[in-house]
C-alpha cells in the first residue's frame, strides 16, 4: 500500500476529523501501531532514538552568548549601515529608534580542542564545547514572539499545525507503556512572564489529539487530574476500575463497539500512569552528587535545572520526545542582570545534561536541541552605551547548538557577517533544521504526510528544504 | 488481517466506483483523479503550472487526450517521463484507474463540475425521504436498517441532540421531538457548535490575551435558535446587521461574529499586518462556516484544485477591509458598541443572595471568636513578660556564592569583608527554633557610615530567596513569600529599584534600595510569609539575599535577620508587635483581635467565603452595567484592497474591487457590493454550497459525523458525499422550507434511519458509511459536563449572562502567565451553569473539555479520541467529584434496595440488569466495609461512610462508557 494511501485509511480508522469509530478489524493493528508508530516509518537506520529540546523561549542572544564579534568594538554607538541592514523590518518597539550599534558586552573565550566561542556567562558549557555542534545561521522569518515560536515548533506561523514532537511521536510511536511518548516540562518562574507558553506550541494540530505533548505539571499533580482525591485508597480506585470494566465489557457485548474495548484499556493505562508518573517525578531517590552535577537550583522542583535531571529520566524510561521550556529570554533591556538571570537558570543544568547522557551512554542515540525562536539584533535598544540597553528581536540569524544524536560533536556550521546580522555562509533555516531532526530519527522529511483539508502536510511546508548533512557524522 | 483489510477496502472502492455498466462519471470519478495526481502542477495556479497544461479545464486537456499523449505519460516504464513524476512523492496510478481513464477516453472525454458546485437537485422519493435515500443505498449492498432502538436509548439520544441533556421524560417519541425543540435549551445546544464555528472566546488570544466583553453575542446566538430564526436572516445579520435599515441593537450585535477571532496586542506587533490578519480571518471562516471551502489556501496563491483564484480570494476580503478598526487589541479594539445585557441582572440577583447567605456566617464566625479571643487575650497578659520581644534572631553558618567572606557575630548581625564581587548572593542556613514561622525581619545595618560595599555605599537587593531543607534529603523547597514591607516607602516603577516589594518576584531588574534615605541609619524590611512554616526538628531554613542589579556593586555590607511566630500585622506591618505593646501594657484591641482571628481557623474559613462570594458579587455588577461589544462598522473612507503577494501583508499587488468567485454562484442582480450583498449572494438559491454545508454541518451533529466526512472541505480534496441525493434533497428541502432550522432537524430525526439501533450487529461497515445502524460514539466532553450536572440535580439550567469559572485544577492559568491571571471557580450557584457558559480563555481553554475546538480559528470539523487523559479527568474532576456526592445524597435519600437502581435510572435513564446490580452491589460492599473501618478516608471526602461508598459508586456509573456515550 502507498505512503499516502496508507496515511488516508490510517486516518480513516483513527476517526481524524469525523468521528468515525475504530473499526473492529482494525483494532489490533492499532494496538500495534501504537506502540510502533507508522509501519512504514522509520524511512531509514535512525541515529537517534529520541529527542530532547531544550526550548529557549524570548529570543536568547547570540551576540552575549556565542556569536562573538570582536570587529565590532570600533563602530560602538555608530549607526548601523543601510548595506547591512537592507531595509529589514523591525518590531514597533525600536522601528522609531536609530539603530546604533552595541557590541557584545560580554568576554569570550575558545573552549576545548575545537575552540568554540562561548561567552563568560555561560562557564559551564564552555567546559562541554567538545561535545556540542553549533549552528550560527540560524535563521528564521518571524520577528514577534508567538508567531516565530510557532513557526520554530511548527513549521507554520499561525496555530494549527502540528508541533514537531507531535509529528515524531505519531510517526514513531511508543518506546514505553505507561508514560504518552512526548512530554512538556516547563520551568517554574516568579516572575510574570511576557510571553506565555500557548499549548498549541507542543499541540497535535491536525494530527490525532492523542499524539499532543503531555506537560509535566510541577503541582500536586503533575499530570491533569492524575491524583486521586484524599480519602480515596489505591486499593478501592482498583476495585472500582474493576467493576468499571466489567460492565463495560458487558455493554461491549451488547453493542459490539470496540471505542468500548479501547476505554477499558485507556482507564488501565490511567491506573498505570498514576504510578509511573510521580515515579518518574520523584526525584528523591536521585543521589546528592547528580544535584552537585546539574547545579544548587535542581534541588527545587520545577526549575529548570530539576527539569534537566527529569529530562534525562525521561529518556531512560524511553519517552520519544522530550521538550523543556525555559521562558523569559526577552531581554529588551538591562542584559547585564536580566539575561545573566536566565544564563545562570540553564548553563549549568544544560551541561550537567550532556554530561550526564554521556555517562550513561545515552548520549549517542538522544539529539539534544538548545535554542530559542529568533536571536537579537545588534543595535543597542535604549541607550545604546548605558548597562540598561538591551536588544530587539533578531529574526535574520541566531545561534543554536546541538548535541549527540549522530551530530558531529565540537563543531561550529556556518557564519554569520561581521555585524552578526545577516548569516553570511551556510544558512540554515528553521525548517532546514526540522528536515534535520528528522533525518537524525530517520524519517524522510518529504515522505512524512498527513492529509488534512485535502491536502498532505508535512512538518518542512512547501519551501524548498535541506537535511543539512554537513552537522552530521 | 490481510484478507479483513482487502474486504474494508473494498467496500471502499464499491462506495467510489460505479458498477461497470454505467459511463465513467467525470466529477466523481475522473477529477478527484486528476485533482490528487495532477492538478497541483496542471491545475488553475499559473505560478506552479508546469509545461503550460492545464488539465483542469476542458480546452486546456482537450489536445493532450486527444493525441494520446495522456495515457502515453501515465503508462510509460521510462522514470524520467512517467507522471506524476517521482519526485512529487505520489504513487504510480493504480491499473484499474488507467483502465477508467482510458474508458473515459474511449466514452468520449464527457467533461463537467465539480459535484458541489453543480446546483443541488431534489431527487424523487417514496416514504420519509431519509429513509428511502438510506435504505435505496443499502438494498444495493444486500443490507437493511438495524431494528429500531430501544424507547428509553431513543429519548436519551434525542435528547442529547436536540438540548445536549439527557432526557428526563417518559412521554412519547413524537411529542418529545416538538418539546425539546420548543425547550430554550435547543438553544444552548445549537450555540455550542456555532460558537466553536465562530472561534467565539473571552479573551483575545495571544501574548496579552486581555478580557472582551463580547458574550451579549453568544445570548443573541442562543436566542436567534430559539425563535427558530431562518438561517438567510441568521446569516444576514451577522454579516450586515449594522448596515439594516433601523437596524436593533441585537441585530448590531449579531455582526460580533466577524469580530471573534483572535487580536494581537503584543508590544512588537505592526497594527496594520494585525488588522490585516483580522480581515483574511473572517474570509477564511466563512469560507468553512458557510462554504465547505478551504480558502484559506489562496491567501498567498491561486487554489491548487478549487477554482478560486488568488484575485478572487481578496475580491472576498474587499468586502471586510474598510471596517472602522486598527488593528488594536485589548480595550482598543474598536469598533464597539456600547449595551446592556438583560441577562445580567439574574446573575447579580444570584451573587447578591449568596453574599447575604454568608454574611451572617461570617458575623456568626467573628461573634463567637470573642469567647476564645477573650481566653487567649488572657492568656496572653499572663504569659508575656515586660521584656517580650516577637523576634528572634537567626543565627546559623553563612556563605555566599561568589566570594564574599561572611561572618556572624552573637548578636546576629552578619559582616560582609573580603572580595567584593560585582554581584553576589548571600545564604543563612539556621535551625530555627520556633513552633512555627509566620514572618522574617531583615535589618540592613550601617557599616562605617554605609549600607552597602559599593562606591555609592548604597544597597540593592535584588530578590530574597526562603527555602527549607531536610537534613539529608536531596531536595529543597521554597517557601512562599506573600508579603513585604519597609521602613522607606517609595513608589517605584515596576522596572526600577526601589520598593521592597520587588524583592519577591525573581526578576533581577527591581528590588530594594533605600537610596535617598540617610545611609548611616539602619534600615528594617518585614516579610510575610504566604502560609504559616512548621518546621521538623531536622529541617533547616535558608535565607538567601540576592544582589543582582545591572550594574551591581550594591551589595550589603551588615545585616541581622529575625524570626517570628506571630502572624498578621505583627508581620504585615512595621514597629512593635500588638503582643510586644501589650507587654507594655498598651493594649490595642482592634490589632490584637486581628493577630488572633489570623490564626482562629473557623473565623478564616467563613471570611474567605464571604470575600469571594463578594468579590463574584462584584464582578456580575460590572457585567450588568454598559459593556463594549465588538460589532463590524464601515469606515467613512473605505480602504483600497491590494492582493497580497504571496500573501505577505506588506507586498500590495493590484488593486481590487469588492467581488465573489464566480465559479460559485453568480451576484444577485440589483444587489450593492456590500455585506448585505455578500449574506444575500451566500444563502442565494444559486449558491450550491451554502445550504449543503448547514445541512451537512446539522447532520454531523446528530450522527457524529457528515455526509460528507470533511465538513470544512467541499472542494475536490474534500471526501464525497456517502448519501449525495440524500444531502441534496435535504439542501433544497432546507433552503424551500425558508431555511427553517427546526424544520431540517425534525425531518431528519423523525426518520427511522435516525432512531434505529446503534449496536453492530453486521461488521461489514466498521466505519457506517452507509448508515446501516444508528450513531454511537462519545458525547462532547461539555455534554458529559452537563449530563453529570443534570443527573445529579446540581444543575442551574439560567440562560444568558456573564460567563461563568467551573471548576478546573488550580494553577493551570498561573502556569501559562507565570502568574499573570488566576482562576477563582465560580461561588454557589453559578458553579452548576451549563458548560456554554464557562468563560473561555483563548491561551488556555478549560481544562476539563477535551477533544474541543480550540476557538484560535474556525472549527466546524469534530475530532474525537480516546486517551488515558480522559479517563484521569471524567474520575477525578471536581465537578464530576461534585456530581458524584450530589447523586450519592439522592441515593442514601431512598429505600436501601432502591438506591441502585435509582443510581442507573438518573444517569442511564434504564433499570440495570441484575448482573450489573451484582458488580454495582460488590463494589458498594467493598467500599463500605473499607470507609466504615476508615472513617478517616470518608472524612477527608467531607463524608460519612456511607456517603463516600456510594459516591465512589456514583462516579462509577458516571464514568461507564454508556454514561458518557451517544447511543
Amino acid at each position: 500500500m502507498s505512503e499516502s494511501s496508507l496515511n488516508t485509511t490510517r486516518r480513516y480508522f483513527l476517526g481524524q476529523c469525523t468521528g468515525v469509530s475504530v473499526g473492529a478489524m482494525a483494532l489490533n493493528s492499532m494496538a500495534q501501531q501504537e506502540m510502533i508508530g507508522l509501519p512504514s516509518l522509520p524511512h531509514f537506520a535512525p541515529k537517534a532514538k529520541r529527542v530532547i529540546f531544550l526550548t529557549q523561549s524570548g529570543g536568547p542572544s547570540q551576540l552575549e552568548l556565542f556569536d562573538h564579534k570582536p570587529g565590532l568594538m570600533p563602530w560602538a554607538g555608530k549607526e548601523l549601515p543601510e548595506s547591512v541592514r537592507q531595509g529589514q523590518r523591525l518590531t514597533t518597539m525600536t522601528a522609531n529608534q536609530k539603530q546604533l550599534i552595541l557590541p557584545g558586552i560580554t568576554k569570550f573565550s575558545r573552549c576545548g580542542q575545537s575552540g568554540a566561542t562561548i561567552s563568560e556567562w555561560l562557564p559551564h558549557l564552555q567546559g562541554v564545547a567538545d561535545d556540542l555542534c553549533f549552528i550560527k545561521s540560524m535563521t528564521t522569518d518571524q520577528i514577534n514572539h508567538a508567531p516565530a515560536m510557532t513557526q520554530f515548533l511548527t513549521g507554520h506561523q499561525l496555530p494549527g499545525r502540528p508541533s514537531m514532537g507531535a509529528w515524531i511521536s505519531y510517526g514513531l510511536g511508543s518506546l514505553n507503556r505507561n508514560l504518552p511518548d512526548y512530554l512538556v516540562l516547563i520551568s517554574k518562574m516568579q516572575r510574570p512572564s511576557d510571553q506565555p507558553l500557548y499549548d498549541h506550541y507542543w499541540g497535535s494540530g491536525f494530527l490525532p489529539s492523542r499524539y499532543q505533548g503531555v506537560k509535566l505539571r510541577n503541582s500536586k499533580d503533575p499530570v491533569l487530574y492524575l491524583t486521586d482525591p484524599e480519602g480515596l485508597p489505591r486499593h478501592l480506585r482498583r476495585g472500582m476500575l474493576d467493576g468499571l470494566a466489567e460492565l463495560n465489557q458487558m455493554r461491549f457485548e451488547q453493542t459490539q463497539d470496540p471505542e468500548i474495548t479501547t476505554r477499558i484499556r485507556q482507564y488501565e493505562m490511567a491506573y498505570r500512569m498514576q504510578a509511573s508518573v510521580p515515579e518518574l517525578t520523584d526525584l528523591g531517590d536521585e543521589p546528592d552528587h547528580v544535584f552537585e552535577m546539574y547545579g544548587p537550583d535542581s534541588r527545587r522542583a520545577g526549575s529548570y535545572a530539576a527539569n534537566c535531571i527529569l529530562a534525562r529520566r525521561l529518556a531512560e524510561r524511553g519517552v520519544r520526545f522530550i521538550q523543556l521550556f525555559h521562558p523569559d529570554w526577552d531581554h529588551h533591556s538591562r542584559l547585564p542582570s536580566w539575561c545573566t538571570a536566565r544564563c545562570r537558570d540553564t548553563d549549568q543544568p544544560s551541561a550537567a545534561l550532556i554530561k550526564d547522557l554521556k555517562q550513561r551512554g545515552l548520549l549517542d542515540d538522544t539529539l539534544v536541541i538548545w535554542g530559542g525562536e529568533f536571536g537579537r539584533g545588534v543595535a543597542g535598544q535604549g541607550k545604546w552605551d548605558s548597562p540598561e540597553a538591551g536588544r530587539d528581536h533578531h529574526p535574520r540569524c541566531f545561534t543554536m547548538w546541538m548535541a549527540g544524536g549522530g551530530v558531529k560533536p565540537g563543531t561550529t556550521y556556518g557564519a554569520t557577517d561581521d555585524f552578526s546580522y545577516n548569516v553570511a555562509e551556510n544558512p540554515v533555516h528553521v525548517r532546514d533544521l526540522h528536515a534535520t531532526v528528522m533525518h537524525q530519527l530517520g524519517i524522510d522529511h518529504e515522505r512524512f504526510t498527513f492529509r488534512s483539508q485535502g491536502l498532505d502536510f508535512k512538518l518542512t511546508g512547501v519551501e524548498p528544504t535541506k537535511v543539512v548533512k554537513d552537522l552530521l557524522t | 488481517m490481510v484478507l479483513r483489510m482487502s474486504k474494508y477496502l473494498l467496500l471502499l472502492l464499491c462506495l467510489t466506483a460505479s458498477a461497470a455498466a454505467e459511463p465513467v462519471s467525470f466529477s466523481r470519478e475522473v477529477l478527484p483523479l486528476l485533482s490528487d495526481n495532477c492538478l497541483s502542477c496542471h491545475g488553475q495556479d499559473a505560478g506552479h503550472r508546469k509545461a503550460d497544461l492545464r488539465l483542469d479545464t476542458q480546452e486546456g486537456a482537450r489536445e493532450v487526450l486527444k493525441s494520446g499523449d495522456f495515457i502515453e505519460r501515465i503508462t510509460t516504464d521510462d522514470p524520467k517521463e512517467i507522471m506524476p513524476p517521482p519526485k512529487s512523492h505520489k504513487p504510480k496510478l493504480k491499473a484499474e484507474q488507467i483502465a477508467m481513464l482510458k474508458r473515459w477516453i474511449a466514452e468520449g472525454t464527457a467533461w463537467g463540475k465539480h459535484w458541489s458546485l453543480e446546483k443541488p437537485v431534489k431527487a424523487k422519493t417514496e416514504g420519509h425521504p431519509v429513509d428511502f435515500f438510506v435504505k435505496t443505498r443499502l438494498a444495493r449492498e444486500g443490507l437493511t436498517l438495524s431494528p429500531k432502538a430501544a424507547e428509553h436509548t431513543l429519548l436519551r439520544r434525542l435528547s442529547f441532540d436536540l438540548t445536549g441533556l439527557p432526557s428526563s421524560s417518559h412521554s412519547s417519541y413524537d411529542s418529545q421531538v416538538s418539546h425539546l425543540l420548543a425547550s430554550p435549551h435547543f438553544g444552548e445546544r445549537m450555540a455550542m457548535f456555532w460558537l466553536d464555528a465562530a472561534r467565539y472566546s473571552d479573551t483575545d488570544g495571544f501574548q496579552s490575551d486581555a478580557t472582551r466583553t463580547n458574550w451579549p453575542w453568544r445570548d443573541y446566538v442562543v436566542e436567534s435558535f430559539n425563535v427558530n430564526k431562518p438561517f438567510d436572516q441568521f446569516t444576514l445579520e451577522q454579516f450586515a446587521g449594522d448596515l439594516l435599515p433601523n437596524a436593533t441593537p441585537e441585530q448590531k450585535i449579531a455582526t460580533c461574529f466577524h469580530r471573534n477571532h483572535m487580536t494581537n496586542g503584543e508590544g512588537g506587533r505592526d497594527k496594520e499586518e494585525s488588522r490585516i490578519d483580522y480581515v483574511i480571518d473572517r474570509v477564511n471562516t466563512m469560507g468553512t462556516v458557510w462554504l465547505g471551502l478551504t480558502l484559506g489556501c489562496t491567501q498567498c496563491h491561486t487554489h491548487k484544485f478549487d477554482p478560486i483564484s488568488h484575485h478572487d480570494y481578496y475580491a472576498l476580503n474587499a468586502f471586510f477591509n474598510s471596517i472602522d478598526e486598527d488593528g488594536a487589541a485589548g480595550t482598543n479594539a474598536k469598533p464597539y458598541m456600547p449595551y446592556q445585557s438583560p441577562h445580567a441582572k439574574r446573575a447579580v440577583e444570584e451573587s447578591q443572595k449568596l453574599v447575604e447567605q454568608r454574611k451572617p456566617v461570617e458575623a456568626k464566625a467573628k461573634a463567637n471568636a470573642e469567647k476564645p479571643f477573650a481566653a487567649w487575650l488572657e492568656e496572653q497578659k499572663k504569659r508575656i513578660k515586660p521584656d517580650h520581644s516577637a523576634w528572634q534572631v537567626v543565627l546559623g553558618a553563612v556563605e555566599s556564592q561568589e566570594g564574599t567572606k561572611l561572618a556572624q557575630t552573637k548578636d546576629g548581625s552578619v559582616t560582609a569583608s573580603g572580595p567584593n564581587p560585582k554581584q553576589d548572593d548571600y545564604r543563612l542556613i539556621s535551625m530555627i527554633k520556633l513552633p512555627r514561622l509566620t514572618g522574617l525581619k531583615l535589618e540592613v545595618l550601617p557599616q562605617n557610615g554605609a549600607l552597602s560595599r559599593g562606591k555609592s555605599g548604597e544597597f540593592i537587593l535584588t530578590d530574597i530567596k526562603v527555602q527549607v531543607r531536610r537534613k539529608g534529603s536531596s531536595q529543597i523547597r521554597d517557601i512562599l513569600v506573600k508579603s513585604a514591607v519597609a521602613d522607606t516607602k517609595v513608589e517605584a516603577k515596576a522596572r526600577e529599584y526601589g520598593d521592597v516589594k520587588g524583592t519577591l518576584d525573581d526578576d533581577p531588574r527591581n528590588g530594594w534600595t533605600t537610596k535617598g534615605f540617610p545611609k548611616d541609619q539602619p534600615h528594617t524590611a518585614h516579610y510575610g510569609l504566604a502560609e504559616p512554616l512548621v518546621l521538623e526538628s531536622d529541617e533547616e531554613l535558608i535565607f538567601e539575599l540576592r544582589h543582582r542589579s545591572t550594574n551591581g556593586d550594591a551589595n550589603i555590607a551588615k545585616f541581622r535577620l529575625s524570626a517570628t511566630d506571630q502572624p498578621g500585622p505583627a508581620v504585615r506591618e512595621l514597629g512593635p508587635t500588638p503582643l510586644e505593646k501589650l507587654a507594655k501594657g498598651q493594649i490595642d484591641r482592634e490589632k490584637l483581635l486581628a493577630q488572633f482571628l489570623e490564626d482562629y481557623e473557623p473565623y478564616q474559613v467563613a471570611k474567605a467565603s464571604l470575600d469571594r462570594a463578594n468579590a463574584q458579587l462584584k464582578e456580575v455588577q460590572a457585567a450588568a452595567g454598559k459593556l463594549n461589544v465588538m460589532v463590524l462598522a464601515e469606515r467613512k473612507e473605505p480602504r483600497d484592497t491590494h492582493v497580497l503577494v504571496r500573501g505577505v501583508w506588506d507586498k500590495k499587488g493590484d488593486v481590487v474591487q469588492r467581488d465573489v468567485p464566480a465559479a460559485i454562484a453568480p451576484w444577485p442582480q440589483g444587489l450593492a457590493k456590500d455585506r448585505i450583498g455578500l449574506a444575500k449572494w451566500i444563502t442565494s438559491k444559486e449558491n450550491p454550497l451554502t445550504a449543503r454545508v448547514f445541512v451537512n454541518q446539522v447532520w454531523q451533529m446528530l450522527f457524529g459525523a457528515g455526509l460528507v466526512r470533511t465538513p470544512d472541505d467541499f472542494g475536490l480534496q474534500g471526501q464525497r458525499p456517502t448519501h449525495p441525493e440524500l444531502l441534496d434533497w435535504l439542501a433544497v428541502d432546507f433552503m424551500e422550507s425558508g431555511w427553517d432550522v427546526k424544520h431540517l432537524i425534525k425531518t431528519i430525526v423523525t426518520s427511522e434511519t435516525y432512531q434505529h439501533s446503534s449496536d453492530r450487529t453486521d461488521p461489514s461497515d466498521p466505519s457506517n458509511l452507509l448508515l446501516s445502524r444508528g450513531p454511537r460514539f462519545r458525547l462532547p466532553a461539555w455534554m458529559i459536563r452537563d449530563a453529570a450536572l443534570a443527573s445529579s440535580g446540581l444543575l442551574n439550567s439560567a440562560l444568558g449572562g456573564p460567563p461563568v469559572r467551573p471548576h478546573q485544577p488550580e494553577g493551570v492559568w498561573e502556569e501559562i502567565f507565570m502568574g499573570r491571571f488566576t482562576y477563582e471557580p465560580s461561588q454557589g450557584a453559578a458553579q452548576h451553569r451549563r458548560t456554554l457558559y464557562a468563560f473561555w480563555r483563548r491561551s488556555i481553554a478549560p481544562t476539563f473539555l477535551f477533544d474541543s475546538a480550540q476557538r484560535r480559528v474556525c472549527e466546524v470539523a469534530m475530532t474525537r479520541t480516546n486517551t488515558p487523559l480522559q479517563a484521569l479527568t471524567l474520575l477525578n474532576d471536581e465537578t464530576m467529584m461534585e456530581a458524584s456526592q450530589a447523586l450519592a445524597k439522592r441515593m442514601l435519600a431512598a429505600k436501601s434496595d432502591e438506591r441502585l437502581q435509582l443510581l442507573y435510572r438518573a444517569v442511564l435513564t434504564r433499570q440495570a440488569t441484575a448482573k450489573e446490580l451484582a458488580v454495582l452491589q460488590r463494589e458498594l460492599d467493598r467500599a463500605l466495609t473499607h470507609y466504615r473501618a476508615h472513617p478517616e478516608d470518608a472524612r477527608k471526602l467531607q463524608a460519612t461512610p456511607e456517603l463516600a461508598a456510594h459516591t465512589l459508586v456514583a462516579s462509577l456509573v458516571l464514568n461507564l462508557d454508556e454514561a458518557i456515550t451517544h447511543e
